[in-house]
């Protein structure tokens, strides 16, 4: 997770915002997410995982960020080329994570309060 | 063995009772008797006069000699020695004699033989038991085909350094071997399976042998580094007639454990008493809540983190200097790190790209490495659980718990009031650091939340909810990170770590030994079972439901092997080919696994698949009634893949 959030911020300051995103499908991005297994790593809404090395993709991840970390990714993700995976792919796996429901905050998560 | 041999030839009887020799020639002699006795006798008689002396071994079996005191009577009195409350098997002929000793000659008690349906299940039992217990189970089985299904379970006890009390039935003589399945199941040299990552193992050929190696291997068991040994049982030592030989039993004196060496100790504590930014890694460092108080003394004077691994339940979560999801940066910027019984100092200082293998160094250049293990005691040639080697400038043998008290001390004389204060002003920031910590893991559990399949995140604060006012184990918490990050954790016994070697299917077996050791003791015992670690073994949920084991099985159950999805997704990446394929042969669907059936039809309560995360709660408080009832509960429940 702290890789992801570093990773963004770093490429925050020059990188194009989601309204800059190319159109895409939310609903064939949600399939194709799966299909490409990225919820192994990233789970389904983008969460990260429970073992310490998997990755979140914060909310409001930008459109150059996310695309430029599927074609040459940072650290150890697999890379996911134009031939396998389309630029209007990666459109619509951007409007997948874009089309999420924020997730509550933990303070208004009352199993959380217990921390 | 020789022994045996040399008595069923020189002593056909003695007021013990008969060996299995004298008693087929007993049996032979009888048959004769009584055939010439009968009417129709006068074939048998000629047969008789014919063959005079009737081949060892050839004669039927009868009803009218016995063994009045065998072998595995002795045998069990030595096991009964040494505090053993259970020995875990699967039933096999190769120790048939001193099964029969355990459940008449014994009662069944100190130790119960507990029914297991795979050599596997009852190491891994026996494992979980002793972290929990702090004392070894026994385990019995095949030297061949029982101990070939138990090695990766011996593995596992080997890497996590937890004493296993093993016992392998075998037939040496070759010339009492029953024809067929005896001999497949005979080994010339039975620990040699496992010997690479055993402590000790002998062979007894006698009685007396067997008391004293049996005696020697449980002390050995105990000395830290802790570790499995093995004692060979041979068949006939089981079976034959104790002789009128005198036997004892040694009296069993355990060893106090090594404390580092004083002098070195004094250099320790001056480079950590210096440092300006000192931080305490602990592995495998303590075995009690003792130990947990020692090392929170320890980074109390020093106002130094702690960074808590996972293996054991080192230091409570609840401390202020417990930073331990903090490592990355704590270990960059310390001038000093101390690894309290670390496996792998290597990996705590670097880290190490995959699959370009580029090495990232985490530490500084210049970064003084004091390093307190026994690991130079337990270290073998051919498997590498050792890790790569880490140059230390301070390397110290020495049992860490028991070295933490008078590392403290050394520590206190070291420090000026002056510099006491200066280390006490740490404190707020530290304090400040752990509450950042803690605020970061809660907003990380939040996303996802809603997800369905259910995040781990939620699963793990749905079953802290159900349990939280209890005297809780998480008997596996290695699986998932959340309750380490999350769950309030102050004694040593609220989490066992995990298998040690990372073998698949300790899991579900080392949760039921952790149960089993917990029952007496008042503490609810839960676990986050992986479905392929279950998948395994399955039987030893029936073994819980037979022993009446309470244990409360939260599946974590992601359909699937999906570490082994991750490094097919990379496969595919760098060989540019399709990554969608990295469900072949990883994923566990078409059909999917009904845990809770599976339950139900080993005779545990079973719900589930559950999906819905609102469904969680409900349905781990009704199997938390089955669980405060004294049975186990397996609650099935579908998680997102990490």
């Amino acid at each position: 997770m702290r890789m992801a959030i570093l990773l963004g911020a770093a490429l925050f300051a020059g990188a194009a915002f989601a309204q800059d995103a190319p159109k895409g499908s939310a609903e064939r991005g949600k399939k194709l997410y799966i299909d490409l297994n990225c919820h192994s790593c990233h789970g389904t809404h983008g969460q990260g995982g429970g073992r310490g090395s998997e990755p979140s993709i914060p909310a409001g991840y930008p459109w150059q960020g996310f695309f430029n970390q599927l074609r040459k990714p940072r650290r150890d993700m697999p890379a996911y080329e134009e031939k396998l995976v389309g630029n209007q792919d990666v459109a619509d796996l951007y409007a997948y994570f874009a089309s999420l429901k924020p997730a509550p905050a933990a303070k208004d998560i009352p199993q959380l309060r217990n921390f | 063995m020789t022994q045996a041999r040399k008595k069923t030839t020189q002593t056909p009887e003695d007021e013990s009772g008969l060996d299995r020799r004298t008693f087929l020639k007993g049996a032979a002699a009888a048959g004769a008797a009584t055939a010439a006795a009968m009417a129709a006798a006068t074939k048998v008689a000629q047969a008789a006069e014919a063959k005079p002396a009737q081949p060892e071994g050839e004669a039927n079996m009868r009803g009218d000699a016995f063994i009045s005191r065998p072998g595995s009577d002795f045998m069990l009195d030595v096991i009964k020695t040494l505090d053993i409350d259970y020995i875990a098997s699967n039933p096999a002929s190769s120790f048939r004699s001193l099964h029969e000793s355990i459940v008449n000659y014994g009662g069944n008690r100190k130790p119960e033989f507990l029914t297991c349906m795979h050599e596997e299940s009852s190491v891994g039992m026996a494992h979980g038991y002793a972290k929990a217990a702090g004392k070894p189970m026994a385990v019995l089985c095949h030297s061949s085909v029982g101990l070939q299904h138990a090695a990766m379970a011996v593995y596992n006890a080997w890497a996590d350094r937890v004493p296993v009390m093993m016992f392998a039935g075998n037939g040496m003589d070759a010339n009492k071997r029953r024809p067929g399945v005896e001999w497949t199941h005979c080994v010339q040299d039975p620990a040699a399976i496992v010997r690479d990552f055993i402590k000790w193992d002998d062979q007894p050929a006698s009685l007396q042998h067997f008391a004293e190696s049996t005696v020697r291997a449980y002390k050995m068991a105990l000395s830290p580094p802790q570790e499995p040994v093995l004692i060979t049982l041979d068949i006939d030592l089981q079976e034959e007639a104790i002789h009128g030989e005198k036997l004892s039993i040694p009296k069993l004196s355990l060893s106090a454990p090594p404390q580092a060496d004083e002098r070195a100790l004094r250099e320790a504590a001056r480079m950590l008493a210096g440092a300006q930014n000192p931080v305490i890694v602990a592995d495998r460092c303590v075995r009690s809540q003792e130990g947990v108080e020692a090392l929170v003394k320890l980074a109390e004077t020093l106002q130094s983190p702690v960074i808590c691994t996972g293996n054991r339940m080192n230091f409570p979560s609840t401390h202020y200097l417990n930073l331990s999801e903090n490592r990355p940066g704590l270990v960059r910027n310390a001038d000093v790190v101390l690894m309290l019984e670390v496996q792998d100092p290597w990996g705590m200082l670097h880290g190490m790209g995959d699959p370009w293998k580029d090495i990232r160094r985490v530490a500084k250049p210049d970064v003084k490495v004091i390093q307190i293990s026994l690991a130079d005691f337990m270290m073998k040639s051919n498997y590498q659980d050792f890790q790569r080697f880490q140059p230390a400038d301070l390397a110290i043998s020495g049992d860490s718990q028991t070295s933490l008290v008078p590392l403290t001390e050394a520590i206190k004389r070291e420090l000026s009031s002056t510099r006491a204060a200066e280390l006490a002003g740490r404190a707020d920031g530290l304090r400040k650091r752990h509450r950042d910590m803690k605020e970061r893991m809660k907003t990380a559990a939040a996303l996802g939340w809603e997800a369905s399949p259910v995040s781990t995140a939620r699963l793990c604060a749905e079953l802290w909810n159900a349990i939280g006012n209890e005297n809780y184990c998480l008997a596996v918490s290695d699986r998932i990170a959340w309750p380490k990050r999350l769950w309030p954790t102050t004694k040593y016994s609220n989490m066992m770590g995990g298998s040690g070697a990372a073998g698949v299917g300790y899991s579900a077996p080392g949760a039921v030994g952790v149960a089993l050791a917990n029952r007496d003791k008042g503490i609810l015992t839960v676990t986050l079972q992986p479905d392929g670690d279950m998948c395994y073994a399955p039987g030893v949920l029936w073994t819980a439901a037979h022993h009446k084991i309470p244990l409360l099985i939260v599946m974590y159950n992601n359909r699937g092997y999906v570490q082994e999805v991750m490094h097919l997704q990379r496969m595919a990446g760098l060989h540019r080919r399709d990554p969608k394929t990295a469900k072949v042969g990883t994923m566990i669907y078409d059909p999917e696994v009904d845990f809770g059936k599976l339950a139900q039809a080993f005779g545990v309560y079973g719900e589930g698949p559950i999906s819905d995360p609102n469904a969680v709660g409900p349905a781990l408080a009704r199997a938390l009634k089955v669980v405060k009832s004294g049975a186990p509960a397996l609650v099935d429940v579908v998680c997102q893949l990490r």
